[in-house]
């Protein structure tokens, strides 16, 4: 059973329903984020997992208990701010050492505990410092340090590298990966960064105004995209409308695509990477899965051109790595491969 | 810096001028001999300043004035400072409402919110004079705590408390140990101001005095009116003294733009 | 959140408020509009027909006017001025205008019976110059009230200009020149029209504070030059007449209310002009 779940869960903030009828489940152990455009809902469900914001209807259950109605500060969660939130009135100590002094832990076993965690996150010199005295990355992991020292059964962490610069924010998530696996924390995470995410996550929540788009491990989201708003999060950037037509499934203009296909649907949006289609020149002998084409435009990407084509059905983007750059005005030749090809279904 | 010109330099200079000079020529003429007010005087003595203490009512009723300004301020800040938490920290229905109903006070003349106390509370209530001083004083006050309040809080992010809880403390606990200490120099700046403008009050304190409780203004506005002799100028002196401690400390924990950006 | 015991936080100031400033107010405002037997508003028509009261109701409207515009015209230039002086000078400025603020109202306008008395300054002055014979009688007229009043409630208008034109950049002024506006095009059509909402907050304290100021009044017009807040307390504790006290108190109040609603709503109506 997991350790975690949200059943039907309801959120609004007055009359703006952020989360309707939300439902997820994390197991034991597992490194679960939450991914997603701004605005969409990542804060509210971490802070009504934390128990911030109350639902209007709907359950979460926690170790086979309902969580819904526990005060905060009786649950024992981890919880890491994206602006740190650290007390600025106490050292790095007494801030690591807040969570314990609460649950009223020996004075010798804070000190043990809280200088251990410090080692943990590299911070051992810096006890007696006031977070105003520490750069961002420090007060990161003085935040971390907070949430890891009271051994959570639950760590949650909203956007906790987006004020790092590039470099110490990778450094950062493999460390958060290390300590978590190293304590086999379940961890719910919040970003933004795709990147980022697939990286660190056992399993990624795709979510799109406020409902889940897609929950699954980070390689099959990352190739087989089930929406056209997580295709187009990944990366795909071509799309075609396919109809059933005399049981062959051709285009607007009658051009006939074969792809692997296991629910027969009278409509198919399909979904190509830029450098999943293949460029070959006019008049091969192939006719199903190709469009002609004519090169709008061309831009030299390094290891490859981009070319922006213009067909019958709509502009697509290709990536190939011709020798030579194809002139703008040339008539090309589009194959679709067929095991590149991914049925999404249509945005709303 | 050529975007202000000769002209509205002298003009600014003189508009301090007079904002000054007054209370410079205050300073000089209380350092006078002579038995009347004169500026600037012949020649200079300290004797106003030792008559400040050999009248006995400015004494009393300097204590007096100070007793009612700290029990006031403090039981406004008792009032005001849950009053003001809620309504920086929590949106609902009404909030923009009740806060206008907190910050009236300041909208109705004093003289009339004194009369009115006076013939509610030691009138028709027969309260005691000096609870009636205390309860007006108390009340027009609040608006200082609330507004400064608010403002620190304001300044402190909420999602500090909200780690707070995350992290054991309730919300009681949150407030005393990471609240308070992260808004102790708004509520010493609020003090102070609630205390110099209670401490300095004329309009309502005239309706809440009587025989045996007066406040230092209220004894200093009779004495001018029947003597006119540089000893009020020494008070004065003092009084002013005391301003420029007061306000060495606001400036210490709100800064003076507090005053400019309302 | 919950169960929402947050909001028992509010009530004992909202008691303290109702108890002490609602009822009290509500007690005098109900107590003009009693009789005997019923209820009547005559008695405030009476009050204007009196001329007696009526000059002094709008002598109180008059001096308030007149100090607004005074402190207007002298608080504009000089808080332009502080608002374009280096950040580390502009306390200064800041810490001499809230000083005189917060010094007793007795002391300050003690300090202009200094000035303005038969021996003052003013009077010694015009004397030795030759100006006058006799030493003018400058206390307790409209003249030595405005003063003091002006004196007093200045530093509002400036710190209330200076919080708002603080933030206009100088850098538009410079465009604007730049765009070929000559200083007083760039002045009158940025730095006024910016500094508007400052000069409406500044305006409405000044004009307020004037219209129910006390001590100053007494201090400096006495019976002499009465304005509606002495002559509460002369009807209240001189005269015992707690009827009339209890009525000069409710005009004040409702001109009080009427000048601050109109002066929120003009400027609301203003600003969505402004923005629409
Ligand atoms: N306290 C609040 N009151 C009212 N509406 C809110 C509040 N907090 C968030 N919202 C609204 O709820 C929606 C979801 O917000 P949320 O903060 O969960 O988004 P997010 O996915 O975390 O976005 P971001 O990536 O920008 O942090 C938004 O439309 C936001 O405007
Ligand atoms: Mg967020």
């Amino acid at each position: 059973m997991a350790l975690l779940s949200l059943d039907d869960l309801t959120v609004s903030y007055g009359d703006n329903t952020v989360l309707e009828n939300f439902n997820l489940e994390i197991n034991q152990g597992e490194f679960v984020s939450l991914l997603g455009p701004s605005g969409c809902g990542k804060t509210t469900t971490l802070r009504a997992i934390a128990g911030f914001v109350n639902p209007g209807s709907g359950r979460i259950v926690f170790m086979g208990k309902d969580y819904t109605n526990i005060p905060v500060h009786k649950k024992q969660f981890g919880f890491v701010f994206q602006n740190y939130a650290l007390f600025p009135h106490m050292s790095v100590f007494d801030n690591v050492a807040f969570g314990l002094k609460m649950q009223k832990t020996p004075v010798a076993e804070i000190k043990k505990r809280v200088q251990e965690m410090l080692e943990l996150v590299g911070l051992e010199g810096f006890a007696q410092r006031h977070p105003g005295e520490l750069s961002g990355g420090q007060q990161q992991r003085v935040a971390l340090a907070r949430a890891l020292v009271i051994k959570p059964d639950l760590l949650l962490l909203d956007e906790p590298l987006s004020n790092l610069d590039a470099k110490l924010r990778v450094e950062m998530r493999v460390e958060i990966r290390n300590i978590q696996q190293q304590l086999n924390l379940t961890t719910v995470y919040v970003t933004h960064d795709q990147e980022e995410c697939f990286s660190i996550s056992d399993r990624v929540v795709v979510m799109k105004d406020g409902k889940i788009e897609q929950y699954d491990q980070p390689e099959v989201i990352y190739r087989y995209p089930m929406t056209e708003f997580v295709a187009r999060f990944v990366g795909f950037e071509n799309f075609l409308d396919l109809k059933e037509k005399d049981g062959r499934l051709v285009t607007n203009n009658g051009i006939e695509f074969k792809l692997d296909r296991n629910d027969e649907l009278a409509k198919y949006r399909v979904a190509v990477r830029p450098d999943d289609i293949v460029i070959k020149e006019v008049g091969g002998d192939r006719t199903a899965n190709v469009l002609t084409a004519k090169v709008k435009i061309s831009t030299f990407l390094g290891k490859e051109y981009q070319y922006l084509v213009e067909t019958e059905l709509g502009e697509f983007v290709v990536n190939a790595a011709t020798v030579n750059r194809i002139k703008n005005g040339e008539q090309i030749e589009l194959y679709f491969p067929e095991e590149n090809i991914r049925i999404v279904k249509e945005a709303l | 810096m050529n975007e202000k010109g000769k002209s509205l330099t002298l003009f600014t200079f003189l508009v301090y001028l007079f904002l000054i000079a007054p209370l410079l020529i205050i300073t000089v003429t209380a350092f006078g001999q002579s038995e009347f007010l004169k500026f600037p005087p012949d020649s200079f003595s300290i004797r106003w300043f030792l008559n400040v203490f050999e009248v006995e009512m400015f004494m009393r009723t300097f204590l007096i004035s100070l007793e009612v300004a700290c029990i006031a301020t403090f039981i406004a800040l008792l009032v005001g400072i849950p009053a003001a938490y809620v309504i920086s920290r929590y949106r609902f229905r009404g909030r923009k409402i009740l806060e206008s109903f907190f910050l009236s006070p300041v909208l109705i003349p004093q003289i009339v919110f004194g009369f009115s106390l006076f013939n509610y509370l030691v009138i028709k209530l027969r309260l005691p004079v000096f609870t009636g001083l205390l309860i007006g004083h108390t009340i027009f006050i609040i608006p200082y705590i609330i507004r400064v309040i608010s403002a620190s809080l304001a300044n402190f992010d909420y999602e500090i408390e909200e780690a707070a809880v995350i992290f054991g403390a309730n919300r009681i606990k949150t407030f005393f140990m990471i609240v308070l200490p992260n808004i102790s120099s708004g509520v010493v700046a609020g003090f102070i101001l609630a205390f110099i403008n209670s401490f300095n009050n004329v309009p309502i304190s005239v309706f809440l005095t009587g025989p045996g409780v007066s406040t230092l203004p209220i004894q200093m506005m009779s004495y001018v009116e029947y003597y006119f002799d540089p000893t009020i100028a020494a008070l004065s002196v003092l009084l002013m003294g005391m301003t420029t401690v007061l306000m060495f400390i606001i400036e210490r924990s709100l800064g003076l733009s507090y005053f400019t950006s309302k | 959140m919950k169960y929402r015991l947050h909001y028992l936080l509010l009530i004992p100031a909202i008691l303290f408020l109702i108890l002490f400033l609602v009822i009290p107010l509500f007690i005098t405002l109900l107590s003009t509009v009693r009789t005997d037997g019923g209820w009547t508003l005559s008695r405030y028509p009476v009050f204007f027909q009196d001329f007696y009261l009526r000059d002094i109701y709008f002598r109180t409207l008059k001096i308030a006017a007149i100090t607004t515009l005074a402190a207007a015209v002298m608080g504009f230039p000089t808080s332009y001025y502080i608002s374009r002086t280096a950040k580390k000078y502009r306390g200064i400025y800041i810490i001499l205008a809230v000083f005189p603020l917060l010094t007793s109202p007795v002391v300050r306008s003690f300090s202009w019976m200094i000035i303005l008395g038969k021996n003052g300054i003013v009077n010694d002055f015009l004397v030795r110059i030759g100006f006058i014979g006799e030493p003018l009688n400058l206390l307790y007229t409209e003249f030595s009230v405005i003063m003091g009043l002006l004196y007093l409630f200045l530093p509002l208008m400036i710190l209330s200009l200076v919080g708002v034109m603080e933030n206009i950049d100088s850098e538009l002024l410079r465009a604007a020149e730049s765009l070929g506006a000559s200083r007083l095009t760039a002045f009158l059509k940025i730095v006024l029209p910016l500094s508007l909402p400052g000069l409406v907050i500044g305006a409405s304290l000044v004009f307020t504070g004037s219209l129910t100021a006390y001590t100053t009044p007494m201090l400096l017009g006495g019976d002499k030059t009465q304005v509606l807040s002495t002559l509460v307390y002369k009807n209240a504790l001189a005269l015992f007449d707690w009827q009339q006290a209890s009525l000069v108190a409710s005009i004040m109040v409702i001109t009080t209310f009427t000048v601050v609603i109109s002066i929120n709503w003009f400027s609301g109506k203003f600003n969505r002009g402004e923005a629409g």
